[in-house]
């Protein structure tokens, strides 16, 4: 089931937004979670944006204070898993009109429906950004 | 939208997301989100609490397990929070649900009954919403609850519901196959769905199941071609397109499926080609989304059945990715070429300069995928440079999880293609001195079983050659501090069988050594048993030789220190060694005869051996046997029995509660090996082990184990006593060491091959010139193993070319030269000065290759002497060495006798005189040995019952 986690970090080391597709406790989270943003923090700009974590591939990318992580499997195209992160950032730019880390803390639960629509059980289902945000527009009409 | 206020949040939500921002420790932040966490509890539980209030609560709550805090307190409001009109609120609800329980959570049940209700609702935004939850909290018992709804949904005419009830019946897939096995047509059908999405969404289940079996799909194949023409011709809607590519994501999942289905199939690769040549042309190598849809098309085209024009365009593609200055691109073209040398191992020739430079790259990243790649074009011409990067690399790193992998496979890599037997040892070494705990122990018992069997088939010198090659490092390495505890029983093993073997090294030095070993590690008991059971060896190799023993004052301080060990284990060794010091040289001999490890012991578990001896007691007016069953008033010690049909009695000791010996150990693995993994209160028996896996299972063989022994009895008094062994297991079974050994990897026989052959290429490089050209030559040159390569002076870069044609000489034929000596020059001989000239390029010039076959062992060696300089030249060494241990091995041949010496011989003869309570032990001894390969019996398992018989 290619992916396997998806992660908003801060700059700081803090933990935004975590959604994971498989179950991991509290601890594990906090543990993997540490790990894996030091090993990211530590690389340069030049470096690979993956990275291997125990049996994880760690894909990232960062806008500005915020980086974007995706834990897959050994099978998953690294590559397209970072163009699948740019696809979700301007999924959200398009929502929130030049996103930043503020519109998804203070819209959790939307970034949240975004990246429900776009992967389900561990699979990108859903790439085109029409599909993904008519929902999500649609409930706001409604509310 | 603007990013501040956005609308229903409070000021006191604003400020708690700032000041989260704003922490500027982790336990600054800790201490808000405690706070936070207080206020929670009471405003939740707060009914005057308006819906939206508690939706921005229960998203606080997201907040505070987001950061690492626990907030199960407020699970309950989450799933109330469902039950809401306001679909906002319920999707909301569920969203919280799914991130706060997993599937098996207590809180689950409440919630199917929402979400079947939501599954049945008008508005289809609530039924995505439960899908959604569906997806996430149902588990395989639930499934049935909610599985008629969703079937339905499939065919509902949302296209958004029915993407996201494939999604759902794919999860219930993935949890329980069973429980849809009936449904799959499903998928089959939504592959044709109007809707682009639902058609991309059925690719994930339909991949899953092709995945597993391929050969039901095949009629697919067309279908999916198909679609993956249109969309490549961009007939889905334009909102698809990224970055100007049609679907990219779509491609990708169909190119993925496709590789799988035209996997070793000719018929169905075919149909592919025209589409994945087309979508190759059409990528733009610009964009990173092109390039991905690009690496999966080579990732498609090395899984194909080949084709020329695709590998063609692959190997451009890769070209292209190597070249770049991007690092991503440089792994995906890693990547991608370790996957094409599987299909064209010439690709690789091209590239040798661009894979060193990702391999000597700062990005470990970059790195580890290059050592991947190298692994797998790994062969016996660049093993050692390959194994020897890796260990360098593994040396470097604190990654304790990368390590072992690494480890494991320089091991795999060395086992496989070793060329020499020197290399062989020195790799191990190095592998077990940095990463010796890592390794499975599994690697270390291989490594003891591979000394002791030998690699050559028939070439006794070159085992011997190795074993003392084994000893003299580890002579060398075993005073360093803080050696792992696998290696230093390898060491303490190897020193016990081999130490004095070779006559290089006395029996007080080598003891004197062991000695050492186990007092530095006087906390470690499964060394100390390894060690002492060495000990063992030694001396009655030498009692065996009829040379006069003298034990070190250490070495008998160790064994009294053992004798009051703890350790039931330790002390039997101890009681096992004080009793072979004790007797003569004939029966020593017998007991522990030299070199016999692989020897196949035979067992007779009916003592029939001993039918004379109890016949003749009867005669003499002994009371006949009477099985315990029978007997009145059993004794308590030896009621094993009722002990264990009956409940532990309240009266009596029970000495059946330490666990039983394991049954299953690889026979031929030397008695220490059982302890190793565990340290268990009943002194190990590998002999009982042994023996007992004739039985037909491991458990029968353990549930039986106590009273196989008076099963050994029964027939000897002639009675029917014990009814729970089975029969078979009494008929003379034998253990056979050598059926077990060749369970190894079927590698295993063809690496003998290779090792045997390369002994007569004993040229060994170990540095690496510091020269890239260099490095690239030593990788990739040695495209395969037949071929000649006398001429050191060619320089590399001409002959490169050629060397890539001749590539193409499969692995196979390479590994397994031919064995013939003398007449004819083995190809190997040739190969061997490769790694030694580093430098040199691989090259068939035809005068050259005749050059090697007239005179290559004198070449060879003169090269060896000469080029190498740094390295022995084993050459000399080897062949003088056949000699003479070809005699020394017959002699040793002539002296052994079969029989079981992995230190179980004190063991056994314990437990005959146990047995026969015979007056004479020297005696019982030397019958013993007489019998040994109809005959032994496993029982003892109390050292002090010996401490009595032995005085």
């Amino acid at each position: 089931m290619g992916i396997r986690f998806v992660l908003m970090v801060n700059k700081q080391g803090q933990t935004r937004l975590a959604q994971y597709y498989e179950y991991l406790n509290l601890e594990e989270r906090r543990t993997l979670e540490g790990e894996i943003v030091r090993k990211c923090l530590a690389r340069t700009e030049q470096q690979c944006s993956f990275v291997e974590h125990r049996n994880y591939k760690v894909v990232y990318r960062r806008y500005a204070s915020l980086f974007f992580l995706v834990g897959v499997d050994n099978e998953e195209n690294e590559l397209a898993i970072l163009e699948f992160i740019h696809l979700l950032v301007e999924t959200m730019d398009r929502h929130f009109g030049n996103v930043c880390e503020l519109d998804i803390m203070f819209h959790l639960e939307k970034a949240h429906f975004m990246l429900e629509e776009m992967v389900m059980n561990g699979c990108i289902v859903e790439t085109s950004k029409s599909n993904i945000l008519s929902p999500i527009q649609l409930m706001d009409k409604a509310s | 939208m603007g990013s501040q206020g956005g609308f229903g949040q409070s000021k006191e939500f604003l400020d708690l997301i700032k000041s989260i921002g704003e922490a500027r420790s982790k336990a600054e932040e800790d201490r808000i989100v405690l706070r936070e966490i207080e206020t929670l509890k009471v405003r939740l539980n707060d009914p005057n609490t308006s819906k939206f209030k508690h939706k921005e609560y229960v998203i606080r709550l997201l907040y505070v397990e987001v950061l690492g805090h626990d907030a199960s307190f407020g699970y309950i409001h989450a799933v109330k929070m469902t039950h809401d009109e306001n679909l906002h609120l319920k999707r909301t609800g569920y969203l919280a649900v799914t991130l706060f329980l997993n599937e098996d959570h207590d809180l689950i049940i409440l919630i199917v009954n929402t979400i079947q209700k939501d599954l049945k609702s008008d508005n289809y935004l609530v039924v995505c919403a439960a899908l959604n939850a569906v997806c996430r909290l149902i588990n395989e018992e639930t499934i049935p609850a909610v599985l008629p709804q969703v079937v339905e949904l499939l065919g509902h005419q949302k296209e958004a519901v029915r993407k996201k009830a494939v999604m759902a019946l794919h999860r219930f897939y993935q949890k329980s196959p069973g429980s849809v096995s009936h449904l799959i047509s499903h998928f089959r059908k939504r592959l044709s769905d109007n809707d682009p999405g639902v058609m991309g969404a059925a690719l994930c289940p339909l991949f899953d199941l092709i995945m597993i079996d391929v050969n039901s799909y095949k009629d697919l194949v067309v279908s999916f071609v198909n679609i993956l023409k249109q969309v490549a011709e961009r007939r889905l809607p334009k909102s698809y397109d990224y970055h100007q590519m049609p679907a990219p994501f779509i491609q990708i999942k169909l190119l993925k499926i496709l590789a799988l289905l035209g996997n070793g199939d000719k018929k169905a690769s075919e149909q592919m080609y025209t589409v994945v040549g087309d979508i190759m042309t059409k990528c733009h190598s610009t964009s990173n989304i092109g390039n991905a849809v690009l690496y999966e098309c080579i990732c498609c085209v090395s899984s194909l059945h080949p084709n020329p024009k695709l590998l063609g365009a692959a190997a451009d593609a890769i070209s292209k990715f190597l070249k770049s200055d991007s690092h991503n691109l440089k792994y995906l073209g890693i990547d991608a070429l370790s996957r094409l040398i599987k299909i064209s191992p010439e690709v690789a020739e091209q590239h040798q300069l661009a894979v060193i430079d990702c391999l000597e790259d700062p990005d470990d990243t970059l790195k580890r995928k290059t050592f991947e790649l190298l692994y797998k074009m790994t062969k016996s011409s660049n093993v050692e440079v390959i194994v020897d990067r890796m260990i360098d690399y593994m040396i470097r790193i604190n990654d304790n999880h990368y390590k072992t992998e690494i480890a494991s496979r320089c091991v795999e890599l060395a086992e496989q293609f070793a060329p020499s037997n020197q290399w062989f040892i020195q790799t191990m070494n190095k592998v077990f001195e940095h990463a010796g705990d890592l390794v499975n122990t599994k690697v270390a018992h291989n490594l003891m079983r591979l000394m002791a069997e030998g690699f050559g088939e028939a070439d006794d010198s070159a085992d011997s050659q190795l074993r003392s090659s084994a000893v003299e490092s580890y002579l060398r390495i075993m005073g360093e501090p803080k050696l792992p505890s696998a290696f230093l029983q390898v060491i303490c093993w190897v020193l016990g069988e081999y130490g004095t073997a070779d006559g290089k090294y006395s029996a007080s030095y080598i003891t004197g050594k062991l000695c050492d070993v186990a007092e530095a590690h006087s906390t470690d008991d499964t060394i100390k048993a390894y060690a002492v059971t060495a000990l063992m060896k030694i001396y009655s190799f030498e009692i065996a030789a009829g040379r006069k023993v003298d034990i070190l004052p250490e070495c008998l301080s160790l064994v009294e220190e053992m004798l009051a060990s703890h350790s039931t284990d330790l002390r039997q060794r101890a009681y096992e060694l004080q009793a072979i010091l004790g007797l003569d040289a004939h029966a020593v001999e017998k007991i522990l005869p030299m070199d016999s490890t692989c020897e196949d012991i035979e067992v007779d578990k009916n003592l029939s051996f001993l039918h004379g001896y109890v016949q003749q007691a009867l005669e003499n007016g002994a009371q006949p046997y009477i099985p315990e069953s029978e007997r009145v008033g059993a004794s308590n010690i030896s009621n094993f029995k009722s002990q264990q049909d009956h409940e532990p009695s309240t009266h009596t000791l029970r000495f059946e509660a330490y666990e039983l010996p394991k049954p299953s150990l690889p026979p031929n693995i030397p008695p220490v090996l059982a302890s190793s993994t565990e340290i268990v209160p009943v002194p190990e028996l590998p002999s009982v082990a042994d023996i007992l896996q004739t039985a037909p299972s491991a458990s029968d063989a353990r549930s039986s184990e106590l009273k196989l022994r008076l099963d050994g009895v029964q027939r000897k008094w002639g009675r029917p006593a014990y009814s729970s062994v089975t029969p078979s297991t009494s008929s003379n079974n034998t253990v056979n060491v050598q059926n077990e050994a060749t369970q190894r990897d079927s590698a295993g026989s063809s690496n003998s091959k290779v090792r045997d052959a390369s002994y007569d290429s004993k040229i060994q490089q170990v540095e690496v010139p510091p020269e890239k050209q260099q490095l690239a030559a030593s990788l990739f040159g040695g495209a395969s193993k037949s071929e000649r390569r006398q001429s050191s002076i060619q320089k590399m870069p001409k002959s490169q070319n050629q060397a890539a044609d001749t590539s193409h000489v499969p692995k196979a034929a390479a590994s397994r030269p031919p064995t013939v000596k003398t007449s004819q020059p083995p190809p190997d001989l040739l190969d061997l000065s490769e790694p030694s000239i580093t430098s040199s390029a691989p090259s068939i010039d035809p005068f050259k290759q005749l050059e090697g076959l007239l005179d290559l062992t004198q070449d060879t060696t003169s090269q060896t002497a000469g080029g190498v300089g740094g390295t022995e030249a084993p050459e000399f060494s080897l062949f003088a060495d056949m000699s003479l241990s070809v005699q020394s091995d017959s002699a040793a041949n002539s002296i052994s006798n079969v029989s079981d010496r992995n230190g179980l011989g004190g063991t056994t003869i314990e437990n005959l005189v146990k047995s026969n309570k015979g007056p004479n032990l020297k005696e019982a001894l030397e019958r013993d040995a007489v019998v040994r390969q109809v005959g032994v019996t496993p029982s003892g398992q109390n050292p002090n019952l010996f401490k009595d018989l032995l005085g």
